[in-house]
C-alpha cells in the first residue's frame, strides 16, 4: 500500500514566521485520514499548500506519485483533488443547481465548452448529490441566501460533483446539528469505497467515528500519527491538544 | 549623442515629473486611503483652473492667491461629491469608477454650458513668463514655480500623514477599518476629509495647469489616465507616486530627446503596462494589502 | 412557473421578434440618409453587445474596447483606401503629402481586399487574445484590468496620432469611394449596407446568446461571482477570461469594419477614451446582464443624441451623465432589471420581496 498523497518535508514561511515546519505525512488510498491540532497549528495552511493556493518554501507534495508541488490550482484540481474550504466558499450569486452544475467539471476546456449544452451524466449525478446533501427542494434558490448549515452541505455537494480521487474537507461539520453530523459520518464512510478523504476536524467524537488514521499537527510539525486509540493514549497529544479540548 | 544634451533632457525631465506628480497627488490620497478610483479627477483639475479664472476675472485676485482659494473651492466640491455619492459606493470599486465617470461628464458639460467652449487664459505675474537658464536648458520660471509648489505639497502631505494625529487615523483606517472603528476612529469622517483633501489638491493642480496650457472644459480628460497610471504604478502610496512620476518624467524626457513627445508617451504607456504585468501591486505595496 | 424573464424559450422568442422588427425598417424607410444612420446604430449595438458579453457575463470591465473597434476600423479603411488606388497610382494621397515615395510594408497586404478584410478582423482579435492572455494569466482583474485597458487604449491613440505618414495622423483616413466586395459595390446609403450590418448584429447576438447559455457561459458567470473558488473546481480562470475577452474583441472589430463601410472615415477619435466609455454607458444603462438590453441601451442613447442634434449636445451629455450616475447608484443592472422586476410581479410563486438590499446582485441567468 502506497500513499495516494505524500507530503515530504514541507515547510512554509510567511515573512519570517515558519508556519509549516518540515512536515511529512501520507494518506493511503481508500482511507479516511483526520488531521487534527490546536488552532493555528497549520492545518488549513497545509490544505492551501496541497491545492496550490500557496507555494511551499521547501518540500514536496506527491499525488498518485506525480509531483504536484509547482502546479497551478486548476491543474491540481483536475488531477483529482477536491476541496471544501473552512469558510464555506460557494458561488453566492448563482442558484444551488448552478453551483452543483459548475462543480461537475469533467470537461474544463473553454473551447470545448463554448457551445456545449448537454453534459453526459449530469442529471443523474446532480439528482444523486442533491438528495445526499438534502438540497433537492432548494435547487432554485440563490446560494447566498442559504443558512450556514445548508451552505456547508452545498459545498460538500460541490466537492462530490467534482468526483475527485482525494477529498480535502476543512471542518466539514461546523454548524451542523447532531443528526446532520450522523448523516455526514455515514456519507464519508460510504465515500471511502471510491475515494480517499483527508478531513480536518476539531470534533473528536466525529473523528473517532470516521478516522482510519489520525495525524496530529502542532506548531506546523507532525506531533503524532496512528489509530485513534493510539492518539488518545499519547501523552504529548493530551498535553498540547486533547487536554485543552476537555478543558473547553 | 553628447553628454550635454542628455543632461539637458534630465533637467527637463524633473520639470515633466513634477507635472505628472502634481496631477497624480490628489488621486494618490483618495485611492491610497479609500481605494476609490475617481474618474472625475481630471474634471476636478479642470474646476481648479476655472476657479482661478473666475477669481481673477471677477474678483481680480492675484494669481498666487488663486492657488489656495482654488484648493478650498475644489475641496468643497469634493466634499459634496463624497457625501452625496461616493460614500454609498465604497464597497463597489467598479461602480465608483463608473459613477465618477458620470460625474466627470456632468462637470465637463456643466462648465461648458456656463463658460462656453472657447478657451480662457490665466494671467500670471510678469516674471513667471520669463525664462531662466539652468545649465544650458532654458526653462520658464513658471515651470520652476510648478516644481516648487509640488515639492511643498509633497512635504506638507508627508508631514500630515506621518506627523499628525489625523495621519495616524488615516493610516489606521487604511489598514483595518473595523479595527480602527473599535478605537473610536470615525472612518466615514476620515474618508470624507481625505476625499476633500484629494479634490483640493486637484484644484491646485488645475490652477497651475491653467497657466501651462489653456483653460478648456475638456482639459481634464488628458490628465486623468496619466494620473491613474502614476498612482497604480506607485501602489497608491505617496512615496510610490513620487518615485513613479520621477522615473516616468525622466524617461519621457529622454525618449522624447531621441524621438518626439508623442512617441515618447506611447513608449511610456507600453512600459507601464509591461511593468504592471509583473508587479500588479505597484512599486510599494501598501501594508494593508487590498485585493 | 418562475419569472418569465428567466425563461429561456421566452428569451429566444423576444430576440427573434426584435430582429424580425429590424428587418422591416429598410422596407418602410425611404430616406437613405436615415437608413444609413440607423445602420450606424446597429454598429453601436454590436459594441454594446460586446461590452455586455465581456463585462455583464464575464465580469471583465473593459474600458478599452476602442482598441478592437479602432483597429478593425483602420484595417477596413486601409482596405477601402487601397481599393481606390491603381497600378499606376499605388500610393494614397496623404502619404504623398507626407513625402512617402513607396507603399509602406504595413500597407502592402491591404492591396488585396480579401487579405485586408481578414487582417482587419484578425489583428484586433489576436491582439485581444495576446493582451488578455498575458494580463489574465498574471491575475490582473477588476479595476486594475480596467485601468490597464485604458493605458493600452491611450498607447494606441498616441501611436496612431504620431505615425502620420502611415495612419493619416489626426486627420485619419477617408477612403474616397464605397466598399466593393466580390464585384458588388456596397453603397453606404443603400439597403444593402443596412442588411450587412443587421446580419452581423443578429449573427453576433445569436452566437453570444448561445455562448452565455452554454457550459462556457455558466463557468464565466461563476468566475464573475468568485474567480478564486472556480480555480479549485479545475477550470483555468485565465483561459476562460481570455476567450470571452477575445470573442468580445472580435465582435468589436467587426463593428469597426461595418462602421467604416458606413461612414467612409476613421480617425484617432474612434480610439478616444470617451468613446470607449460611452460603450460602457450604453451597456450599463440598458442592462449589462442582458445582451438585448445592452443593444437597446445603445439604440436609445445614440438615437436620443442624434435626435436632439449637435446644438443640444452639451445639455444632452449633462443629462446622460446625471442619468448614468443614478443608474449606477440605484439600478446597477440597468433598465433591463426594471423589466425583470416588472415580469416578477406576475410570478405568483415568489412574492416580489426579494430585491436585494445591496442592489448589486447579478441575476442567475440572462
Ligand atoms: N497569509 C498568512 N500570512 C501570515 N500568517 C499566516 C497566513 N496564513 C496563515 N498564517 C498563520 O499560520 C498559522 C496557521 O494557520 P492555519 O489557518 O493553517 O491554522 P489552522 O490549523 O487551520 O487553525 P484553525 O483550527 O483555527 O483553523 C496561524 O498562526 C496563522 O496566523
Ligand atoms: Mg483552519
Amino acid at each position: 500500500m502506497t500513499g495516494l498523497l505524500e507530503i515530504r518535508n514541507l515547510s512554509k514561511s510567511f515573512d519570517t514566521t515558519k508556519v509549516i515546519n518540515d512536515f511529512s505525512m501520507e494518506v493511503v488510498e481508500g482511507t479516511i485520514c483526520c488531521l487534527v491540532g490546536p488552532n493555528g497549528a497549520g492545518k488549513t495552511t497545509t490544505m492551501d499548500l496541497i491545492t496550490g493556493r500557496i507555494k511551499p518554501t521547501s518540500g514536496q507534495i506527491l499525488f498518485a506519485t506525480d509531483d504536484i508541488t509547482a502546479r497551478h490550482e486548476h491543474l491540481i484540481a483536475r488531477a483529482g483533488i477536491g476541496r471544501k474550504f473552512q469558510v464555506p466558499a460557494v458561488l453566492r450569486d448563482m442558484s444551488v443547481r448552478q453551483n452543483l452544475e459548475v462543480a461537475y467539471s469533467r470537461q474544463t476546456n473553454p473551447f470545448r465548452n463554448l457551445f456545449k449544452f448537454r453534459k453526459e451524466g449530469l442529471k443523474e449525478k446532480l439528482d444523486e448529490v442533491a438528495t445526499l446533501a438534502g438540497l433537492t427542494d432548494r435547487l432554485k434558490e440563490r446560494a447566498g441566501i442559504l443558512s450556514h448549515g445548508e451552505t456547508q452541505w452545498l459545498e460538500i455537494g460541490m466537492v462530490l460533483m467534482q468526483e475527485p480521487r482525494l477529498l480535502l474537507m476543512d471542518e466539514p461539520i461546523a454548524g451542523m446539528t447532531e443528526s446532520e453530523i450522523e448523516k455526514t459520518t455515514q456519507i464519508f464512510k460510504d465515500l471511502r469505497q471510491s475515494a480517499t478523504l483527508l478531513v480536518v476536524e476539531h470534533d473528536m467524537g466525529f473523528v473517532r467515528n470516521i478516522a482510519d488514521v489520525v495525524v496530529v499537527m502542532h506548531m506546523g510539525s507532525l506531533l503524532a500519527q496512528g489509530s485513534i486509540q493510539e492518539i488518545e493514549a499519547d501523552r504529548r497529544v493530551r498535553d498540547v491538544y486533547l487536554g485543552e479540548q476537555e478543558a473547553a | 549623442m553628447d553628454l550635454g544634451s542628455l543632461i539637458n533632457a534630465l533637467i527637463l525631465g524633473v520639470s515633466i515629473a513634477s507635472i505628472w506628480l502634481i496631477a497624480a497627488l490628489g488621486l494618490t490620497i483618495i485611492y491610497g486611503t479609500a481605494g476609490v478610483i475617481n474618474m472625475a479627477h481630471g474634471e476636478l483639475i479642470m474646476l481648479g483652473a476655472y476657479s482661478s479664472y473666475m477669481l481673477q476675472f471677477y474678483l481680480g485676485l492675484p494669481y498666487l492667491l488663486c492657488l489656495p482659494v482654488s484648493f478650498v473651492i475644489v475641496a468643497l466640491v469634493g466634499l459634496a461629491l463624497e457625501r452625496g455619492l461616493i460614500r454609498y459606493l465604497y464597497n463597489r470599486p467598479l461602480d465608483t469608477l463608473l459613477a465618477t465617470y458620470g460625474v466627470s461628464l456632468v462637470l465637463m458639460q456643466g462648465v461648458r454650458l456656463i463658460f462656453g467652449s472657447d478657451p480662457k487664459y490665466l494671467a500670471v505675474p510678469e516674471i513667471f513668463q520669463s525664462n531662466v537658464m539652468i545649465g544650458s536648458v532654458s526653462l520658464s520660471v513658471f515651470r520652476i514655480v510648478v516644481l516648487l509648489v509640488t515639492a511643498l505639497l509633497v512635504l506638507a502631505l508627508w508631514l500630515l500623514f506621518y506627523k499628525t494625529r489625523f495621519g495616524v487615523q488615516v493610516r489606521a483606517v487604511m489598514q483595518d477599518k473595523e479595527m480602527a472603528a473599535s478605537f473610536g476612529i470615525n472612518s466615514s469622517r476620515i474618508y470624507m476629509l481625505t476625499f476633500a483633501l484629494g479634490a483640493g489638491l486637484a484644484g491646485v493642480a488645475g490652477a497651475l495647469f491653467g497657466v501651462l496650457a489653456i483653460v478648456l472644459p475638456t482639459m481634464g480628460a488628458s490628465y486623468v489616465v496619466q494620473a491613474f497610471l502614476m498612482v497604480v504604478v506607485g501602489g497608491g502610496s505617496l512615496a510610490g507616486s513620487v518615485v513613479a512620476s520621477g522615473v516616468t518624467g525622466e524617461l519621457q524626457s529622454v525618449f522624447a530627446f531621441f524621438t518626439n513627445d508623442t512617441f515618447a508617451r506611447f513608449i511610456i504607456f507600453v512600459l507601464i503596462v509591461a511593468f504592471l504585468r509583473f508587479r500588479p501591486q505597484g512599486l510599494f505595496a501598501q501594508a494593508g494589502a487590498r485585493r | 412557473m418562475g419569472n418569465l424573464y428567466h425563461n429561456k424559450i421566452a428569451q429566444w422568442i423576444v430576440y427573434v421578434v426584435f430582429f424580425a422588427a429590424l428587418t422591416i425598417i429598410p422596407m418602410t424607410v425611404s430616406d437613405s440618409f436615415l437608413l444609413n444612420q440607423l445602420a450606424t446604430y446597429g454598429v453601436y449595438g454590436m459594441l454594446a453587445l460586446s461590452i455586455s458579453l465581456c463585462w455583464g457575463f464575464g465580469g471583465i470591465l473593459n474600458l478599452g474596447q476602442g482598441i478592437a473597434f479602432g483597429l478593425g476600423a483602420y484595417g477596413m479603411a486601409m482596405t477601402m483606401q487601397m481599393q481606390s488606388q491603381s497600378e499606376s497610382n499605388p500610393i494614397p494621397p496623404f502619404m504623398l503629402n507626407n513625402s512617402l515615395d513607396h507603399l509602406p510594408l504595413l500597407w502592402q497586404p491591404f492591396q488585396s481586399t480579401a487579405v485586408g478584410l481578414v487582417l482587419a478582423v484578425a489583428v484586433p482579435t489576436l491582439f485581444c487574445a495576446a493582451f488578455g492572455g498575458i494580463m489574465f494569466r498574471a491575475r490582473v482583474s477588476g479595476p486594475f484590468f480596467a485601468i490597464m485597458t485604458l493605458a493600452m487604449l491611450s498607447a494606441f491613440y498616441t501611436i496612431i496620432l504620431d505615425r502620420q505618414a502611415y495612419t493619416g495622423g489626426v486627420n485619419g483616413l477617408t477612403p474616397p469611394s464605397s466598399f466593393v466586395f466580390a464585384g458588388v459595390e456596397v453603397d453606404p446609403y443603400s439597403p444593402t449596407a443596412y442588411w450587412v450590418v443587421l446580419c452581423l448584429l443578429a449573427g453576433a447576438t445569436f452566437v453570444a446568446k448561445l455562448i452565455t447559455q452554454s457550459s462556457f457561459g455558466l463557468v464565466t458567470q461563476a468566475i464573475r461571482d468568485d474567480s478564486e473558488r472556480v480555480r479549485f473546481l479545475g477550470y483555468s480562470v485565465a483561459g476562460y477570461e481570455t476567450v470571452i475577452y477575445t470573442v468580445s474583441g472580435l465582435i468589436a472589430a467587426l463593428a469597426g469594419c461595418c462602421w467604416v463601410m458606413l461612414v467612409q472615415y476613421v480617425s484617432p477619435a474612434q480610439l478616444d477614451v470617451g468613446f470607449s466609455l460611452s460603450m460602457v454607458i450604453w451597456a450599463a444603462i440598458g442592462g449589462r446582464h442582458s445582451l438585448l438590453g445592452s443593444i437597446l441601451g445603445a439604440f436609445i442613447i445614440q438615437g436620443a443624441q442624434s435626435y436632439l442634434g449637435d446644438a443640444f449636445l452639451a445639455t444632452w451629455l449633462l443629462i446622460l451623465g446625471g442619468f448614468f450616475i443614478v443608474v449606477v447608484r440605484f439600478l446597477p443592472n440597468g433598465l433591463a432589471s426594471l423589466v425583470e422586476s416588472g415580469l416578477g410581479l406576475f410570478d405568483r410563486q415568489r412574492p416580489t420581496s426579494s430585491p436585494a438590499p445591496d442592489g448589486g446582485r447579478p441575476m442567475p441567468a440572462e
